[in-house]
């Protein structure tokens, strides 16, 4: 056997030990290691939906859809203007037939009675106030009889959503009536939930660690 | 370990000296360095193909070297997704200038044109890279360091506030475009500043020269689902990114060359959003600009001179 003494062995063994050692944790990090990022959910498809909100009455009469809601004469009368009757503050009592109904057009209450819109004579149709006679279909008109400059933008296509081909050469505009967006007995848009908002890459400062993503 | 034993003619009576066992661990050292320090390579192996690789740049490919190039993005998104698309390369029209108008009084917050155009443009979602950034301002200011992007209400709109969605301005006089060492982004004549990502080289420079934050990076591989993946694609448009090139709104150059509305459009629940060809003067945008309260191009000082307007009803 040779004769260099023991502890020069131990040396040689321990550095040995040591240079293995760090040769492995190379060969296994040499890939890196890779940050976890935090799972992003995917959004809803709700939010992607081009859909209107709401449908009108030629919605649905193109839909062949249930038309029960516009038969008015099913429970009212002929030739017989039904009543509005007004409580003490002159708020207009709402029948509880129509109790899906809430009066919201127009600010402090201005705008409360049925027949500014619908024709009292003939409750399948509406009216604009010089006597008019206007169809449910056909809205527009009858909302810009007040409404006269949005009507106005409307028609230029600057007021209300489109669809379709800004070049008219290559195919349509699809445009939508003013009830597809608005209620006409509450006008205002209501408030809805916004879709998620931007997710940073680890996750908000100060959350828990995240979880790692599975490739 | 063969190279530690000593050469036999060896002065030293030991079986290993000190200076070879040294010079074995610094090979192995050395090696095994050198490994980790090409490991990154080992990612390579679907980052670029020869044909990538050999590609010329946009503006001199000739229509059967596009042709060329089209077919191999078709090969290898359907590689890579299983999903035969339809890439195109369409061209600007003539009499065409594109313009973008932005109603504040009508926004109303709710994000949906951000995911809309990240479902039309197959950005990543993880990382999220989101071309639209809606900020939500305090009424009776248009400082947009007021603004604030991550708002997290339960429903829109808050009061007190309105709500502004930024994106590419689409500039006459874009800043991203002069910084651009390689020429790999430039303005076409109806208007879009585009980027051909077979040629960025990733700089971020133009990322630092927008005024507006609408330049994207590709930090990492882009992650889109297959079901999410829109088929319908453009080359200088929404065909899925590669890791380490930039990207920013277009237009959806791939509907609006072909005379559709883009998706933000298609999608905002309010109509607030308007787009057309300001060359025409019967578009929406010609009656906007010139019929409303047109308040800003942003940051109009910056001389950029925006495609993208934003205005008020009343």
């Amino acid at each position: 056997m040779l004769n260099r003494n023991a502890s020069t062995n131990a040396w040689l063994a321990v550095l040995t030990v040591v240079f293995l050692g760090l040769g492995a944790f190379f060969l296994v990090s040499a890939g890196g290691r890779p940050v976890p990022r935090q799972v992003i959910p995917l959004v809803d498809p709700k939010f992607l939906s081009t859909a209107p909100w709401r449908q009108t009455y030629a919605d649905l009469v193109r839909t062949n859809q249930d038309l029960s809601d516009y038969d008015c004469y099913g429970c009212h009368e002929k030739n017989k203007p039904p009543p509005i009757r007004y409580d003490l503050n002159h708020k207009i009592i709402i029948p509880k037939e129509h109790s899906d109904i809430v009066m919201g057009h127009g600010a402090h209450d201005r705008n409360n009675l049925c027949y500014n819109c619908h024709n009292e004579q003939n409750l399948l149709t509406l009216q604009v106030r010089d006597g008019r006679e206007v169809g449910f279909d056909n809205i527009p008109q009858l909302c810009g009889s007040c409404h006269g400059p949005n009507l106005r933008d409307w028609e230029a296509g600057a007021h209300g959503r489109t669809s379709g081909y800004w070049d008219r050469n290559l195919g349509a505009m699809q445009r939508l009536s003013c009830a597809n967006c608005h209620n006409p007995h509450a006008p205002r848009i209501p408030t809805r939930e916004p879709a998620p908002g931007p997710h940073s890459l680890h996750g908000p400062v100060g959350s828990p660690p995240p979880v790692e993503t599975t490739p | 370990m063969p190279t530690l034993t000593p050469p036999p003619d060896q002065t030293s009576d030991a079986a290993f000296s000190r200076r070879s066992f040294l010079r074995g661990c610094a090979a192995f050292g050395g090696l095994t360095a050198l490994a980790a320090s090409l490991a990154p390579l080992r990612e390579m192996g679907d980052y670029t193909s020869t044909e990538q690789f050999l590609q010329k740049y946009y503006k001199e490919l000739t229509p059967d070297d596009m042709a060329k190039v089209i077919a191999r993005i078709e090969g290898e998104v359907q590689k890579e997704y299983g999903i035969r698309p339809h890439v195109r390369d369409l061209k600007p029209m003539d009499g065409v200038e594109f313009v973008y108008c932005l109603n504040l009084t009508r926004c109303i917050g709710c994000r949906k044109c951000v995911h809309a155009c990240v479902a039309e443009n197959n950005q990543s979602r993880n990382p999220e890279i989101q071309y639209i950034r809606v900020l939500k301002m305090p009424h009776g200011s248009m400082d947009v360091e007021k603004g604030d992007h991550t708002y997290d209400a339960k429903q829109v709109p808050e009061k007190g506030f309105f709500y502004m969605p930024v994106q590419c301005q689409q500039c006459h006089n874009p800043p991203c475009v002069k910084v651009c060492p390689v020429n790999a982004t430039w303005q076409e004549k109806d208007g879009i500043t585009v980027i051909d990502y077979d040629w960025c080289i990733g700089c971020r420079y133009c990322e630092a020269a927008c005024p507006y934050w609408a330049r994207r990076f590709n930090f990492t591989k882009p992650e889109i689902p297959k079901e999410r993946l829109n088929p319908n694609m453009s080359y200088l448009g929404n065909r899925p990114r590669k890791q380490g090139v930039m990207e920013k709104c277009h237009f959806c150059i791939q509907r609006t060359r072909a005379g559709r509305y883009p998706a933000c459009l298609e999608v905002c629940p309010v109509g607030a959003r308007k787009f057309g060809n300001i060359l025409d003067p019967e578009s929406e945008v010609s009656y906007i600009l010139r019929e409303k309260r047109v308040f800003i191009q942003l940051k109009e000082e910056m001389g950029t001179s925006p495609r993208f307007f934003y205005y008020f009803d009343k």
